[in-house]
C-alpha cells in the first residue's frame, strides 16, 4: 500500500502528537504534519492536501466530532479517512462518531500495528 | 394516513444495505445504518407505526456490537441485519394495507437477543423502552473498571519487545514530563476557578481535558500509576460535567489532591529518568483513589469528625439501641437534627447534647491550621504595630532621663526584643507565596500566545515568593498588562524567529524574589528587543530631548515609560487599547513601587517592577513646615534642593516657577495650602522638593527636611472622612502625629487654591 500518503495528526497535547507520529513512523509513513487542535487543523487542511486525519476526541477550541463534521460538511473532504483517537470509556462519543461518518476509531494506547491495520483497511476502502 | 417518508426511508436503508453485497460491515457503514434506524424510528413514532421501535433498538445493539468488534458471528450479524430491514418493511406495509400490523416480532427480538447475548429485547409497549434501552446500555457499554481491565489485557498482550524501547523513549518522557506538568498547573488554576463558579461546565472541561490527556499519554508510556490516577479522576469530573455529580467542597480538595499526587508521580519519573534516586513516595495512591471512588459515589469525604451520635455513645449518655430508634426517627424529620429529635424523645438531656456537640467542634478545629478573618489580622497588625511605637517612645523617654533605673533599661531593652519579634511575626502572618499570580499568568500567557499564533514556553521562578496578600489583588492589573506586552510586542512571530535562528517557541519567565524590603518581580522575554532608534526618534518628535547625546542606551530605553512614546506599530487585540507602558509605570508608581527595563537588542526584554512588600508600611520622607511634620513617599520625590534666588521665577499667567536642571516647574508652599506659618518663606531659604504626580511634576516647598523613615499607615479615621492631599496619618517615633501627604491631591489642591486666586 502507499506509505506516502500525508498524514494530519490532530492533538491539544504535543508528546501525545509524537507518540502518534512515532508509531506512525514505525509503520512506515513519514509524510506527517500536526495540529494542535480543530480549528488549526481545518486551517491546514486549507492549505494543503491532505490524505488522511488522525484526530483525537478530547480538545480545547474544537472537539474531534467537531472537525469531523465540518470535514464532512466539505464536499471536497466529504469523502476523507478520518481516524478518530479515543479513550476506553466513552462509548456514546463512539457512537457519535461513528453517526457523524467517522471512518474508523482506535482505542488509546494501541500499538503501530493496529494503528497500521487501521489505516490500511481505510484506505483499502476508499480505493 | 400516508406512510411514504418512512417508506422511502426504508428503502433507502435497504438499497444501502444492497450495495454491501454481502461483504463486512464496516464502522462507515454501521454508521450509515444507525442514522437510517434513528429518522425511522423518529418518523415511525411521528406515524403512530408501533413494533418498529423494537426493531430499531435491536438492530441498533446489533450495529454497535460490530463497531465495538464484539459480534462472535459477524455473518450472522450481516443476514440479522437483513432481516431487520425487510421486518421492518413488512411492518410498515402492513400499516399501509390495513393500518396495522399482525405479525410476530418476538422471533426476530430473540435473534437479536442470543446474537448479541443482550437479553430483553422486549417487544412490550413503547412505555417500557427507556427501561428496556437503559438495561441494554448497561449490558454492552462495559463498566469502566472492565474497561479498563480490557486496556490493560490489550497493553500487556499487544505490546511487544520492540515496541517497547519506543515506549521508553527518553524523550517522549521528558515532553511528558514538561507537558505534564503545565497540563497540572492548569488544573489547578481552572479548579480555583471552579470553586468560585461549581456551574461552570467550561472549568469542568478544562479540568477534564488535561487529566484526559495525561492519562492518555500515560498508556502509551507504560506509567500505570500516573494512567491509573488520571483516569479515575477523569472518570470524577465526567461524571460532574455530565451532571451526575455536583461540585462540592470534598470533590474540588479530592481533585486538587489529585493534581497533586499526579505532580509528584510525575516528579518521580523525571528523577528515575535524570538517573536520580527519587525520594521514596510517601503518598498512598491507592488511598486515594479510593477517596475518588468514594466522592464520585456522593458519599462525600470519610467524614474526619465523628458524629454527634457516635459521641453521645462513647460519653455512655445513649446506648446504641436508643441511637437506632433516634436515627430512625430523624429520617423522617429530615429538617431536625438527631441531637434535637434526642432530646424530644427523652433519650439525653439538653445538656449532654451540648456538650457533646463542643466536642465535635473541638475536632474539627483540631487541626494545624486554622482559618481567621482578615480583618482580625489587619486589626492584630495594627495594635503591634502601635505597640511598637509605644515601645520606642518609652525607650526614647528613658534615654531623656538622666538617672534612669539600670534595670528598668535592661527590662526594656528585653521588650524590645519581643516587640520586633512580634512584629516580625505579624507582618507574616499576611504573607502569601506569588505562586497564585503567577499561575494566572501563565495561563494568560497561553491564552495569549494561542491568540497572536506564536508558540510561547512559560518559565515560572521563586514562586514561593511571598508577598502581602493585600498587594496580590494590587499587582494583578500592572502584571497582565507587562506581560500582555511582552508576548505581544516582545517576542516576534514564529517565522521570524526561525529567520533570526531562534527556537520557534519564544520564551516568557516569570522570576519573583525579595530585594530589600520590596519584592521584584521581572517579565523577561527572548525576542527582538527594543529598537533604540525608533524610541529616540519619537522622543526627539515629541520634544522630550533634543537630541540623543549624552544618553545613555538604558535611559533611551527608559524612555518607553514616557506619555505618547510606545513603539508599538500597530494596535492589537493583545496589548492594544492604548494601554501604553507609561501607564504601566503609574500603576506601579501607585502602589509605591519601580518599575525599569533592560534589554538585549536580538536577545530579549526585562521588566522589573518592585513592589513593596506590604502596603501598610510605607517608606517616607518626614519634612517640617512650621511646627507640622508631614510624610512624604519617598518614590514620589526626585530630587530635594534649595534653589538659588535667581532660579525662582514668577511667570505671568503661571506663578511662581523654579528652574530645576533648565526645567521650569511649578512652585507650591505647603504652608499656604495648609495654612500654617512657616519658619522660612523664601523658596532660597527653605528647601525644594521635586515630587511627581501622575503625569506632571511640582516643587513642594518645605521649611526642612527630619529625614527617612519607615511608618505604619493610618487611616484618619471614619469621623474625617477624605481629606484631599492627605492619604493617612502614622505615628512617628517620637510620638508627634505626621499626615501622609498624597503627592497627586496636593497637586489638585494647589491647582484649585490657585484658580481661585
Amino acid at each position: 500500500m502507499e506509505k506516502n500518503i500525508k498524514i494530519l495528526v490532530v492533538d491539544d497535547f504535543a508528546t501525545m502528537r509524537k507518540v502518534v507520529r512515532n508509531l506512525l513512523k514505525q509503520a512506515g509513513y513519514e509524510n506527517i504534519v500536526e495540529a494542535e487542535d480543530g480549528v488549526t487543523a481545518l486551517r491546514v487542511l486549507k492549505s494543503q492536501k491532505v490524505d488522511f486525519i488522525i484526530s483525537d476526541w478530547n480538545m480545547p477550541n474544537m472537539t474531534g466530532i467537531e472537525l469531523l463534521k465540518a470535514v464532512r460538511a466539505d464536499d471536497d473532504m466529504a469523502k476523507m479517512p478520518f481516524l478518530m483517537v479515543t479513550a476506553e470509556a466513552l462509548q456514546d462519543n463512539v457512537i457519535a462518531a461513528v453517526k457523524a461518518g467517522v471512518s474508523n476509531y482506535i482505542v488509546k494506547p494501541f500499538t503501530s500495528e493496529i494503528l497500521n491495520e487501521k489505516i490500511v483497511k481505510i484506505m483499502e476502502k476508499i480505493g | 394516513m400516508s406512510y411514504e417518508t418512512l417508506i422511502n426511508l426504508l428503502n433507502e436503508m435497504a438499497s444501502d444495505f444492497m450495495f454491501l453485497d454481502g461483504a463486512e460491515i464496516d464502522v462507515p457503514a454501521a454508521g450509515k445504518f444507525m442514522n437510517h434506524l434513528d429518522k425511522i424510528a423518529g418518523k415511525a413514532a411521528e406515524a403512530n407505526v408501533d413494533h418498529v421501535r423494537e426493531v430499531t433498538t435491536g438492530l441498533n445493539i446489533l450495529l454497535e456490537k460490530i463497531i465495538f468488534d464484539t459480534l462472535q458471528d459477524k455473518g450472522a450479524g450481516l443476514s440479522v441485519l437483513g432481516e431487520g430491514i425487510s421486518l421492518l418493511q413488512s411492518i410498515v406495509d402492513g400499516y399501509t394495507n390495513s393500518g396495522r400490523y399482525d405479525g410476530n416480532i418476538h422471533i426476530f427480538a430473540d435473534k437479536i437477543s442470543s446474537l448479541t447475548g443482550v437479553p430483553g429485547v422486549k417487544t412490550g409497549d413503547a412505555n417500557d423502552l427507556p427501561a428496556t434501552s437503559d438495561s441494554v446500555e448497561k449490558a454492552t457499554v462495559p463498566t469502566e473498571e472492565a474497561a479498563g481491565a480490557e486496556i490493560n489485557a490489550v497493553e500487556k498482550a499487544n505490546i511487544p519487545a520492540a515496541e517497547e524501547n519506543q515506549m521508553q523513549d527518553e524523550s517522549l518522557l521528558r515532553d511528558f514530563i514538561a507537558e505534564g506538568l503545565e497540563y497540572i498547573e492548569e488544573i489547578e488554576i481552572n479548579i480555583l476557578n471552579l470553586e468560585k463558579n461549581p456551574e461552570d461546565k467550561d472549568y469542568i472541561n478544562a479540568i477534564f481535558r488535561p487529566f484526559h490527556s495525561i492519562k492518555g499519554v500515560a498508556s502509551f508510556l507504560n506509567l500505570d500509576q500516573i494512567r491509573d490516577l488520571a483516569h479515575n479522576l477523569e472518570s470524577l469530573l465526567d461524571k460532574a460535567r455530565n451532571g451526575e455529580l455536583e461540585i462540592k467542597p470534598p470533590v474540588i480538595d479530592v481533585v486538587l489532591d489529585g493534581a497533586d499526587a499526579l505532580k509528584t508521580l510525575i516528579g518521580q519519573v523525571r528523577d528515575k529518568l535524570e538517573g536520580r534516586i527519587g525520594k521514596p513516595l510517601d503518598l498512598d495512591i491507592s488511598s486515594l483513589v479510593e477517596r475518588i471512588k468514594n466522592v464520585e459515589k456522593g458519599g462525600g469525604e470519610p467524614s474526619r469528625t465523628k458524629k454527634i451520635g457516635e459521641i453521645l455513645l462513647e460519653d455512655g449518655h445513649l446506648t446504641r439501641q436508643s441511637l437506632e430508634e433516634g436515627l430512625k426517627i430523624a429520617e423522617t424529620f429530615p429538617n431536625k437534627k438527631l441531637g434535637e429529635t434526642l432530646i424530644n424523645e427523652g433519650k439525653v438531656t439538653t445538656r449532654q447534647v451540648s456538650q457533646a456537640l463542643r466536642k465535635q467542634a473541638e475536632q474539627v478545629t483540631d487541626t494545624s491550621s486554622i482559618r481567621v478573618d482578615t480583618r482580625k489580622l489587619d486589626d492584630l497588625i495594627d495594635m503591634v504595630g502601635e505597640l511598637v511605637i509605644n515601645q520606642s517612645m518609652v525607650q526614647e523617654d528613658l534615654k531623656n532621663q538622666v538617672n534612669a533605673d539600670r534595670n528598668l533599661v535592661r527590662d526594656m531593652s528585653q521588650l524590645f526584643r519581643i516587640t520586633s519579634g512580634l512584629q516580625g511575626i505579624s507582618t507574616s502572618l499576611r504573607m502569601v507565596p506569588i505562586k497564585q499570580t503567577f499561575q494566572r499568568m501563565s495561563r494568560l500567557v497561553r491564552d495569549l500566545a494561542k491568540n497572536s499564533s506564536k508558540v510561547v514556553n512559560v518559565e515560572l521562578l521563586g514562586e514561593e515568593t511571598e508577598i502581602d496578600r493585600n498587594m496580590v489583588d494590587e499587582i494583578y492589573n500592572p502584571l497582565v498588562h507587562m506581560v500582555r506586552n511582552s508576548v505581544d510586542h516582545g517576542l516576534e512571530k514564529p517565522e521570524d524567529r526561525i529567520k533570526a535562528g531562534k527556537p520557534e517557541g519564544g520564551l516568557i519567565r516569570l522570576k519573583a524574589y525579595h530585594r530589600g524590603g520590596s519584592v521584584v518581580i521581572e517579565i523577561s522575554d527572548d525576542g527582538k528587543g527594543l529598537d533604540k532608534e525608533k524610541i529616540l526618534g519619537k522622543a526627539i518628535k515629541n520634544g522630550v530631548v533634543a537630541t540623543g547625546e549624552g544618553l545613555s542606551e538604558q535611559d533611551i530605553y527608559r524612555m518607553i515609560f514616557l506619555p505618547g512614546l510606545s513603539t508599538a506599530e500597530k494596535v492589537t487585540d493583545v496589548s492594544g487599547r492604548g494601554v501604553g507602558m507609561d501607564v504601566v509605570r503609574r500603576a506601579v508608581e501607585k502602589l509605591r513601587g519601580k518599575i525599569d527595563i533592560d534589554c538585549v537588542p536580538g536577545k530579549g526584554t526585562t521588566f522589573s517592577a518592585g513592589f513593596p512588600l506590604t502596603m501598610a508600611i510605607i517608606d517616607g520622607m518626614i519634612v517640617k513646615v512650621g511646627s507640622q511634620y508631614y510624610i512624604l513617599p519617598t518614590t514620589a520625590i526626585r530630587q530635594a534642593l534649595r534653589p538659588r534666588k535667581e532660579d525662582y521665577n514668577n511667570v505671568v499667567g503661571k506663578g511662581e516657577m523654579i528652574s530645576v536642571m533648565g526645567k521650569l516647574l511649578p512652585l507650591v508652599r505647603m504652608y499656604s495650602l495648609f495654612g500654617i506659618q512657616p519658619e522660612r518663606e523664601n523658596p532660597w531659604d527653605a528647601i525644594v522638593l521635586v515630587v511627581e504626580g501622575e503625569n506632571r511634576s511640582k516643587c513642594l516647598l518645605v521649611d526642612e527636611i527630619i529625614g527617612k523613615t519607615e511608618v505604619v499607615i493610618k487611616s484618619l479615621g471614619n469621623g474625617l472622612g477624605k481629606i484631599k492631599g492627605v492619604s493617612g496619618g502614622a505615628i512617628l517615633g517620637d510620638g508627634r502625629i505626621g499626615l501622609i501627604l498624597d503627592t497627586e491631591g496636593i497637586f489638585e489642591l494647589s491647582e484649585t487654591v490657585g484658580s481661585i486666586n
